[in-house]
């Protein structure tokens, strides 16, 4: 989804990588064009090249000369990695303010995350 | 490589200027977005580019030449205004028959599947046409010209939301086929941000804004929360506006947001939103008219 | 092929404005002058005014060339200087096609002895004393200078306006009259007259001719600086 108040490019970049972390885009296999790119979000193609252009360049992508653009072996890897660096900041500090806000503690808040992980196990191993 | 120069335009009519020293370029095969609100410019600088209209003074390059009664340049340009007036009885067959004569690029292909996407009926008179059916028919010229360096002034008055995605999509369509150099002007900001690829926003007659799109998404927010969270914040920074209702206080400030600072309003409990292209170019317009209103004052107090 | 020559072929795309509309106006003019020569009890030959309708209508067509086909050609990007020689050629065209016209219906109209009611609608007398050559000519120049008449003035009013167009009808009256003036003053007139009355029909072709140059220059003058919105 494209939102409002971030550059297209990144957003584009951001969702191949989500597909490759998700499994969707397989290592090795071939990557969305930059026209596919363009046509499927409805956006200037030159903004969807900037953002392959991006993913080449943190070898996320790799080109193959006269085949086309191809998820690099060790991209899914290198995209843990780095995602996992920037967890604590996305997600763990907007977390805590929240927490406080509310008038919740680290201890309440690990409590909570146990309780919530053990229940989804359950549903998972019940379905 | 620089398609169109513009130095030091400027457009004097009897009471008004419509173009105050206007300096901008355009590259080759970019999509530009000329935004800016009604009589802001944006028509008599494209019809300035397309020797179509005259300059009072300042210079205008077209692939390096100046475009009047130049027609090795204008063969590579294609201007169809809004409100195009069309040869009286003409059909749309027959205009697009006269078109066809004298763009070099001209697709009939693309012609037809336009037509047939619009629903155009091809066998009324033109002049009989509903206001959205004749942007079409000026819509079709422009897109089967395939010229070099294509305008598009407000080319969907009339149409229908429909028909303006079809616009939209069959023009990123043929322009990632046929690339070239296209100008949109447009008041409908928040439909073509996608599109274009720099913004080029015009107020006034003069330039307010000339950077890549994507730069211009980000350099603006909006920060809700406690008025005095807030105020704290803004102080140092530039607003371009302001809102409040009660105790909370809305705030929109020009500049990127870092890290830091989003840390910093995460923890006093203020929100952040974003700020739209069109929301932007909006306030940033109203505070320049603000601007120079306040200025106007001082001038008459002093 | 050249720009100019397809300003020629954009002026006939829609054959119904420099082609049909002047034959159906001709067609309809000589149908209703024939049928009102034939109702009047006259023995001798029958003259009308209604060959004029036709060659009144390029007049017409003159403004609408600008009005209507001057704006589409700035949005195909067409220069002005292509536009307008283009748009003379087109019209000189149509006008000698109208000469044609006007000679072949004479011709017929004689041999027919007026359509067989001696009306003349096509043959004037003294139009053919040079031949039916000189006469179609004659006619082609006029339809032309009509032409050009109508395309001047609605330059004109493009460029300067309905205040510009009254003053420049004005001026060119105040011009005529002081002419007039002059050569009362030194009592040319019968000079004048004399020439006038010597002017066979190729000679008043080539003033005719003269004067839509001097019109069509003046129509390009304005031309280059008006705007087409």
């Amino acid at each position: 989804m494209i939102e409002e108040g971030r550059a297209l490019f990144l957003q584009i970049a951001a969702s191949v990588e989500d597909a490759i972390l998700d499994g969707s885009l397989a290592e090795d296999s071939r990557a969305p064009s930059t026209n596919e790119l363009a046509a499927f979000y409805r956006i200037n193609p030159a903004t969807a090249a900037k953002g392959v252009s991006m993913l080449v360049e943190k070898n996320v992508l790799v080109k193959r000369r006269g085949i086309g653009m191809f998820v690099a072996p060790g991209a899914r890897a290198q995209l843990l990695d780095e995602r996992r660096a920037t967890f604590a900041a996305r997600f763990i500090d907007p977390l805590l303010a929240e927490a406080r806000a509310l008038g919740l503690g680290p201890d309440d808040l690990s409590r909570l995350v146990r309780d919530r992980a053990a229940a989804s196990t359950t549903e998972g191993t019940e379905r | 490589m620089t398609v169109i120069e513009v130095d030091r335009l400027t457009k004097r009519y009897r009471e008004t200027v419509a173009l105050d020293d206007v300096t901008v370029s355009f590259d080759e095969n970019i999509i530009y977005g000329l935004l800016g609100r009604n009589g802001a410019g944006k028509t008599t600088l494209m019809s300035i580019l397309t020797a179509q209209n005259f300059a009072s003074a300042g210079a205008v390059r077209v692939f390096g030449e100046d475009p009047y009664e130049n027609a090795h340049v204008l063969s590579r340009i294609c201007f169809v205004r809004e409100g195009q007036r069309y040869p009286d009885d003409a059909r749309p067959p027959h205009a697009f028959r006269m078109a066809r004569l004298f763009f070099p690029n001209w697709s009939q292909e693309l012609a037809d599947e336009l037509v047939t996407a619009f629903q155009l009926p091809m066998k009324t008179r033109i002049k009989k046409l509903s206001r959205g059916q004749l942007s079409a028919v000026g819509v079709i010229i422009g897109l089967a010209s395939r010229a070099e360096i294509t305008f598009f002034d407000e080319p969907y008055l009339g149409l229908d939301a429909v028909a303006r995605q079809i616009f939209y999509d069959r023009l990123l369509e043929d322009y990632a086929e046929h690339p070239r150099t296209v100008i949109l002007s447009s008041h409908l900001i928040d439909e073509v941000a996608n599109l274009i690829e720099r913004v080029v926003v015009i107020d006034g007659g003069r330039i307010l804004l000339d950077e890549e799109t994507d730069a211009v998404r980000d350099r603006a927010a909006t920060v809700v929360g406690d008025s005095d969270a807030v105020e704290a914040f803004v102080r140092g920074r530039e607003v371009i506006h302001r809102e409040s209702l009660g105790r909370v206080a809305s705030v929109t400030v020009l500049g990127t947001l870092t890290d830091d600072d989003r840390r910093a309003l995460a923890a006093s409990g203020v929100e952040v939103g974003p700020v739209s292209l069109q929301q932007l170019i909006v306030r940033l317009t109203q505070h320049r008219a603000d601007q120079s209103g306040r200025d106007a004052a001082e001038g008459a107090l002093r | 092929m050249n720009r100019t020559l397809k300003v020629v072929r954009m002026q006939f795309v829609n054959r119904y404005t420099f082609v049909w509309m002047p034959l159906i106006i001709l067609g309809a003019s000589w149908a209703m002058s024939v049928v009102i020569f034939a109702l009047i009890p006259y023995d001798g030959a029958k003259y009308g005014g209604g060959s004029q309708a036709p060659i009144w209508y390029f007049f017409a067509l003159g403004i609408v060339a600008l009005s209507y086909s001057f704006p589409f050609s700035q949005a195909l990007s067409i220069t002005r200087r292509e536009f307008f020689l283009g748009t003379m050629l087109a019209a000189l065209v149509t006008s000698l096609i109208l000469g044609i016209v006007f000679v072949v219906g004479g011709a017929i109209e004689q041999a027919t002895r007026g359509w067989g009611v001696n009306g003349y609608f096509f043959y004037l007398d003294w139009v053919w004393r040079s031949g039916p050559f000189a006469a179609g000519l004659f006619y082609a120049s006029i339809g032309l200078l009509l032409f050009l008449l109508g395309f001047w003035g609605a330059t004109v009013y493009r460029r300067f306006g309905p205040l510009g167009l009254t003053v420049a009808l004005v001026a060119i009256g105040v011009a005529l009259i002081a002419l007039i003036w002059v050569i009362t003053q030194v009592q040319a007139w019968p000079q004048v007259g004399a020439w006038m009355a010597g002017l066979d029909v190729p000679a008043l072709t080539g003033v005719i001719l003269l004067v839509t140059i001097v019109v069509g220059a003046g129509s390009f003058a304005t031309l280059r600086r008006a705007v087409p919105a």
